[in-house]
């Protein structure tokens, strides 16, 4: 959800910084894969691969749980340590796309 | 990135006239007071008093019949508590003070994100570099502590000894860059989730940032959570003994 919201908003926010900068800027040849929209694609990419790899993570540990309920502690806890290292490859994409600006 | 003072910092500089001026290199010269400039210090500042403070209460008030806030507290140690126990073997104990601290310190810096006027000091980068810099020398002296110098910095050059040359340089990679995703993961989410209230909040005030407040709260505690997961990990795996 926040990954989404971070995406949409980053595409809103590229609609408008193109709106805006079209009759100012000089037009200044540059290449579409330069910059902010580069960014934004890639976290596009990374987000929705995170999407994925995540789901399958949740989908195990669900199966995991409904198995063996007594587990389910142990299988969370291990859930969530797994999902940030997944989370951290977007977090990666994230700032890089900070710095690109 | 562009900076965005908190508005506490820009109070403070109005009601002690500072003076505004360009930092080379940074936020492309915009004029800034040196409150505004470093508010993730000022941040992180208050956000550390806020947690003594609390915590010196309790220590205060401590009672055989608990009441709400010495129960929260309790909760919160026997947490810490049961993490390490469950991670490391032997004498876990000893690490509580520093690892609960840790986590209080992130915990209270992702929730001051939530108070209009303060930003978190987690969103900065040189904040969690700070924590993940001082957990790392943390779990480096320990471990040479408990195993010995040569043993702690030979476990890193694996089983076989012709594969050393490969393999010694890459586990100081990763040694080296467990500080970087330690420190980077916590930033990128608050950082993230900061940015993204923060729009919500400019295109309707009202309600609107409310569930984004929602998912901060919930975020800040799970990215706490995290972090002192992955410190309690690296720590036993610096401390523990092979048998």
């Amino acid at each position: 959800m926040k990954k989404f919201l971070t995406t949409a908003f980053l595409f809103t926010l590229a609609a408008v910084a193109f709106a805006q900068g079209a009759p100012a800027a000089a037009p200044v040849a540059k290449s579409l894969f330069e910059g902010q929209f580069t960014a934004h694609i890639a976290l596009a990419i990374a987000a929705a691969g995170c999407g994925l790899a995540q789901g399958k993570a949740v989908v195990a540990a669900c199966e995991g749980v409904a198995r063996n309920p007594q587990a389910a502690g142990n299988i969370r806890t291990t859930m969530i340590i797994g999902l940030a290292l997944i989370e951290a490859l977007v977090i990666y994409v994230l700032v890089a796309a900070f710095a690109i600006k | 990135m562009e900076h965005h003072p908190s508005l506490l910092a820009q109070w403070l500089t109005q009601i002690l006239h500072l003076a505004r001026h360009a930092w080379p290199g940074f936020a492309h010269g915009e004029p800034l007071s040196v409150l505004e400039r470093y508010d993730h210090l000022l941040n992180a500042l208050l956000a550390a008093l806020v947690a003594m403070a609390i915590t010196t209460l309790v220590r205060k008030n401590l009672s055989r019949i608990p009441g709400p806030l010495q129960q929260v507290f309790e909760g919160v140690v026997e947490w810490v508590q049961g993490m390490i126990g469950d991670n490391i073997a032997h004498h876990g104990e000893r690490y509580l003070p520093f690892i609960g601290t840790m986590a209080l310190f992130v915990f209270f810096n992702n929730l001051f994100g939530l108070i209009p006027g303060l930003s978190p000091a987690t969103s900065n980068w040189n904040v969690t570099l700070g924590a993940a810099l001082v957990v790392f020398a943390y779990y480096n002296f320990h471990g040479m502590k408990e195993q010995g110098f040569g043993k702690y910095w030979a476990h890193f050059a694996g089983p076989i000894w012709w594969l050393m040359p490969l393999m010694f340089p890459l586990e100081i990679l990763g040694l080296l860059s467990r500080i970087l995703s330690h420190s980077l993961r916590l930033f990128g989410n608050i950082a993230g989730e900061h940015v993204v209230a923060g729009i919500f909040f400019g295109l309707m005030p009202l309600l609107l940032p409310v569930p984004m407040m929602v998912l901060g709260l919930f975020f800040g505690l799970i990215q706490t959570f995290v972090f002192t997961m992955l410190a309690v990990i690296y720590l036993s795996g610096a401390v523990s003994h092979e048998h």
